[in-house]
């Protein structure tokens, strides 16, 4: 089979589960009213948060696992993303554009504001970009961490990013007016919105890293000198990738003001104890395999999960009395986590593994004869 | 790999015991949820399920606790007597980490479980989180402690047990005015949301009355430890009335000590986070630097009227503590619910939020006696407390009792 | 005029605590070429071990201070507990990035613990004052005993460190462990051992930094080294990661700048400028202010 036949019977089969998707959910959707409803109170809220995980995960991967350049950032540039989608919409909101979430100029408003929260984030992420991007690991590790703590400490002190935003606002940490900030309904009415940008932005991520850059920053990843020795312009393609991957975290962060009515800083601080946390998303990426992102999808739903059940699960209540005062510290149970995962399986589920429906099943019949050789040598010695 | 495995293993379980033990010794706030997970009705059969939604853990985690104590103390007692419209009453505890993603799960959940009545959160920025959500999902929303004037408006489902900014941060400026400063300085942080609500109330409310703001001040985060420079501007510009709105553990151990250290020797005024200094000061620090310092509360704890003897009794029989406001304003979040339900004699979301609604329903509360307004904020008067060296610990005495705010 | 001496006296305040702080990140750091980011974290159980052995001392009649011994004792086996543990596994078959994320979850790791253990809990703790206040008066501004006591501790931790670094056999090993890890194994050193010395010197300095960091600002909070532990980071690699010296001059920079910061600019501003400061020192001089550019081997 050609590469290019292999593509377009890809593309078939990925339009084919997407199609089904889609029209599960809009069957479910239906059934969204009534009081105390599951699809409306639990699932969809649970989509739209797996969304902007899976985008933030996936856009951390591209610098952690395939450029080997740990970021501690990125939850800074979701901030200014989520900043900036929510003053955006605001500001038409007050300008009385529109006025309930709604209507064709509301939707072509809503993309604009997290399009544009996108770009400001790889703005910011092409400034941090080019100083940070001439050190490497410790030393980039805890410049990105500077830089993350002075956007926090800055939006912490504009005025028009406080209290009530825009002309009404006065500096402070929380934003509690949002043009953008869903409603149950809404988020149930635009969850087909979440899912698409999440497709969207998982597809050209894999573009990226498929195409001659993902190629370039995959060289300087293993060997940085030898890269550049080969004619790369490792500079240029390090800052271009790191602004790419900040251009998905803003878009991860508009998706997030989507999901929100309100925002605060110190829900992307580093200090920040709940799943949003720069740290935390680290733990998603090391988790899911640094290098693959379908891994980083399965490891960003995964600790969604497990991270909801945990605080909500009704199952929690049965268990002893000893480990429901261990998932009282949630953080402590994933750092343990980490920790485990690093010791034991460093390359994380799926280490550089891609899933891919198409291949799934040629996937498993290597991985099988790859362990029987294994054995087999193994007997031999 | 043997040793690998030995080394992760032990250290996992040294870890897991230790917070296991933890969970028993504090088993008694978690107790009550872990029975009411299994009925799934807020109100079938004889029991009612009230949802609470705070931070259990993470940095605020005193005031979410103290809260919690504070609503299992007004269960419990509900119960004895004999429960709400003869049901009995469980609690259902969220934590929310002082994260509003969290929050809003938390919220989720309990309105999925079918819970219709919720206590929560604390910090503003949270509970703006939920405040939506409730009025869409026709849940009343109780908090206890959420000052931002723009939670609550008229005609909704969101009420609370404490007052707005706008009034306590007034409060502050009015005794200046009453004191007679013409000029007051302010020293807050613009990275809190209550620190800085509070700063801007009080701002409007010196404009008000003629008061001017001669210096300001302000810190990057809340976690700042060293206060000096701020106090030394104070100085400088010859202010005797400094406003700082804090919380008691960094005011205890750094700000007044601080600013006494940098040769500030005026008022210094606070607001109800100030609440719990006294456990919070350094032993052998000279106890005299607590003199001369003023906050705003919503009762007082010491005080002999009203309710509030009994609580203080109960509660610290049970946990062993005096009570913070936090845990008084939780447990009439409690017994304003009780109240509104048995007024409209059912369980209803919507009948205890057109009882709640109500503007002529006064409540007789540890935090006061009072009624709510159109926007379901209580209106009550606030309590003026002074700290002062009591021989080897800080006592606390009333001062002042503002029931309503000057005009001008 | 007031102002300025005020300033500067709150910027030797933190900066000498930075100091004391970025002398154990340096130390472990020039060894083995590994940020600990737990290291904060050993300041934060330094601070509850001087706490809890607090009043045990008091009933033996010693002064309060003698309660740093215990926590020397208890910090230096954390950090080595920690090395045997996390450390040594993953830089045994791990690279420097797993090495960099496993310090990061250690830290995260005993933050949390400490919250979930029922002596600690979230709840903050304020110490008992561990240094009478007094001071040196300069015009009407004090420079208290405690700053002085840090500045002069931080000074002999520094010359301490140093002449055993140059001149004692293990101090030796050590540099050599940091040089060339296979060519120390060759010449007999045992490499394991070594660090794991190191990391208990490092770690017991924590405990005396915990020790000055409790006596100048008396809350003991379980997230009490994040902060700390970065801005001291900050410091070591100002002046130089690595560099035992270096460290004591970044501290006090980055002290200065801070208080500076919040005095003459903003201050709320103040950590935007401690980090931006780092930032413009690593693109004009990324080895630090005292270090020198080596180039990389191939």
């Amino acid at each position: 089979m050609t590469l290019k036949k292999m593509n377009q019977k890809g593309f078939v089969v990925n339009t084919i589960v997407l199609a089904c998707l889609f029209f599960l959910l809009a069957l479910l959707s239906n059934t969204g009213a009534g009081k105390g409803n599951f699809f409306r109170l639990v699932l969809t809220p649970s989509l739209w948060q797996c969304g902007y995980l899976i985008i933030l995960a996936t856009s951390l991967n591209m610098v952690l696992g395939f450029m080997g350049q740990l970021s501690l950032c990125h939850c800074a540039f979701m901030a200014i993303g989520a900043y900036t989608a929510a003053l955006m919409s605001l500001a038409f909101q007050r300008a009385g554009v529109f006025k309930s979430p709604k209507g064709a100029v509301f939707i072509l408003i809503m993309f604009l504001s997290i399009l544009c929260g996108g770009l400001l984030a790889a703005a910011f992420g092409f400034i941090v970009g080019i100083p940070a991007l001439r050190l490497k690991g410790d030393y980039l590790a805890i410049i990105t961490l500077g830089f993350g703590m002075i956007i926090v400490n800055v939006i912490n002190n504009l005025p028009f990013c406080g209290q009530n935003g825009l002309a009404e606002g006065s500096a402070g940490s929380s934003l509690y007016k949002n043009g953008l900030g869903f409603g149950m309904k809404t988020k149930v009415t635009y969850l087909w919105v979440a899912i698409l940008l999440t497709i969207l932005a998982v597809v050209m991520m894999f573009k990226y890293v498929r195409s001659k850059f993902g190629r370039a920053i995959q060289a300087i990843r293993d060997d940085e000198i030898a890269a550049a020795a080969s004619g790369i312009n490792t500079a240029h393609y390090k800052v271009l990738t790191f602004a790419y991957s900040a251009f998905f975290a803003g878009i991860a962060g508009g998706l997030y003001a989507c999901a929100n009515g309100s925002i605060s800083t110190s829900s992307f601080a580093f200090t920040n104890g709940g799943i949003l946390n720069s740290t935390f998303v680290v733990v998603m990426v090391v988790l899911g395999g640094m290098g693959s992102l379908t891994g980083s999808i399965v490891a960003a739903v995964l600790m969604f999960f497990v991270n909801y059940e945990i605080k909500n699960g009704a199952w929690v209540a049965m268990l002893p009395s000893g480990i429901q005062g261990i998932f009282k510290y949630p953080m402590l149970v994933y750092a343990f986590v980490l920790i485990v995962v690093i010791l034991f399986r460093p390359k994380g589920i799926f280490g550089d593994y891609e899933f891919s429906l198409v291949h799934v099943r040629e996937d498993l019949a290597k991985h099988r004869a790859l362990k029987a050789q294994e054995k087999a040598e193994m007997k031999g010695v | 790999m043997k040793k690998k495995v030995l080394s992760v293993l032990l250290a996992g379980i040294m870890a897991f015991a230790m917070a296991a033990c933890g969970s028993s010794g504090s088993g008694s706030s978690a107790s009550s949820d872990s029975s009411g997970s299994d009925s799934s009705s807020s109100s079938s059969g004889d029991t009612i399920v009230i949802g609470s939604i705070t931070p259990n853990t993470g940095g605020f985690a005193t005031a979410g606790l103290a809260c919690v104590n504070g609503m299992d103390l007004a269960v419990e007692e509900i119960n004895a007597a004999g429960g709400i419209n003869g049901k009995q009453v469980e609690m259902k505890h969220m934590d929310d980490q002082m994260d509003s993603t969290e929050c809003l799960n938390a919220f989720n959940s309990l309105v999925a479980d079918g819970v219709s009545c919720i206590v929560g959160s604390l910090a503003s920025s949270n509970t703006s989180a939920i405040t939506d959500a409730a009025n869409e999902e026709e849940t009343v929303l109780i908090t206890p402690a959420s000052t931002a004037d723009s939670i609550t408006t008229e005609d909704d489902y969101v009420f609370r047990a404490c007052y707005a900014d706008s009034f306590q941060g007034a409060i502050a400026a009015a005794y200046a005015k009453q004191q007679g400063y013409t000029d007051v300085g302010v020293v807050y942080c613009a990275a809190d949301t209550y620190s800085k609500g509070l700063y801007d109330s009080f701002k409007t409310a010196c404009e008000k009355y003629g008061i001017n703001i001669a210096a300001e001040e302000s810190v990057a985060t809340m976690d700042v430890q060293d206060y000096t420079n701020q106090f030394t501007s104070m100085v400088n510009a010859g202010v005797e009335f400094v406003y700082a709105p804090f919380y008691y553990d960094s005011v205890g151990p750094y700000v007044i000590p601080q600013a006494r250290a940098a040769g500030y020797t005026g008022i210094i005024m606070g607001e109800d986070g100030y609440d719990g200094t006294q456990g919070y000061v350094a032993e052998g620090t000279d106890l005299s630097v607590y003199n001369n310092v003023l906050w705003t509360n919503h009762f007082d704890p010491s005080g002999t009227e009203g309710k509030v003897p009994a609580f203080t009794k109960a509660y610290q029989d049970k946990f062993g503590e005096d009570p913070i406001s936090y845990a008084a304003l939780g447990y009439d979040c409690i017994y304003m619910l009780k109240q509104a339900m048995e007024k409209a004699g059912s369980e209803e979301a919507s009948a205890v939020r057109d009882a709640l609604a109500d503007t002529s329903e006064v409540y007789d509360c540890v935090t006061g006696k009072f009624s709510l307004d159109e926007t379901g904020t209580p209106v009550k008067g606030a309590v003026i407390i002074e700290f002062y060296a009591d021989g080897d610990k800080i006592s606390t005495k009333l001062k002042d009792t503002v029931d309503e705010l000057p005009d001008s | 005029m007031t102002t300025f001496i005020q300033t500067l006296i709150v910027g030797l305040r933190l900066g000498s605590m930075y100091a004391l702080v970025a002398l154990g990140y340096t130390m472990v750091y020039g060894i083995i070429r590994l940020l600990n980011f737990a290291h904060g974290d050993f300041i934060m159980v330094g601070g509850y071990a001087i706490i809890f052995s607090v009043p045990a001392v008091k009933a033996m009649g010693l002064p309060i201070w003698v309660a740093v011994f215990p926590a020397i004792i208890v910090c230096a086996l954390v950090g080595m507990g920690t090395e045997l543990v996390a450390y040594r596994p993953v830089r045994k078959n791990g690279t420097a990035m797993s090495a960099l994320i496993t310090a990061i979850a250690m830290s995260l790791f005993l933050e949390n613990l400490a919250q979930a253990i029922p002596a600690i809990g979230p709840n903050p703790k304020v110490a008992t004052q561990i240094f009478p206040s007094s001071g040196i008066k300069i015009g009407k501004v004090t420079l208290d005993s405690s700053t002085i006591l840090t500045i002069i501790i931080g000074l002999a931790v520094m010359l301490g460190l140093y002449f055993f670094i140059q001149k004692t056999k293990i101090g030796r090993a050590m540099r050599c462990v940091s040089e060339d890890k296979e060519a120390a194994t060759l010449m007999g050193i045992n490499v394991n051992r070594t660090i794991l010395i190191t990391f208990g010197i490092g770690s017991g300095l924590a405990a005396v930094a915990s020790l000055m960091y409790i006596s100048a600002y008396p809350k003991v909070f379980t997230t009490l080294g994040v902060m700390l532990g970065l801005k001291a980071f900050v410091a070591a690699v100002l002046g130089g990661i690595g560099i035992i010296p270096g460290a004591m001059l970044g501290g006090i920079v980055i002290g200065l700048v801070e208080s500076f910061t919040m005095s003459y600019i903003s201050s709320s501003l103040s950590d935007a400028f401690v980090f931006l400061i780092l930032i413009v020192v690593l693109l004009i001089k990324p080895a630090g202010l005292l270090g020198k550019n080596v180039g990389e081997k191939v």
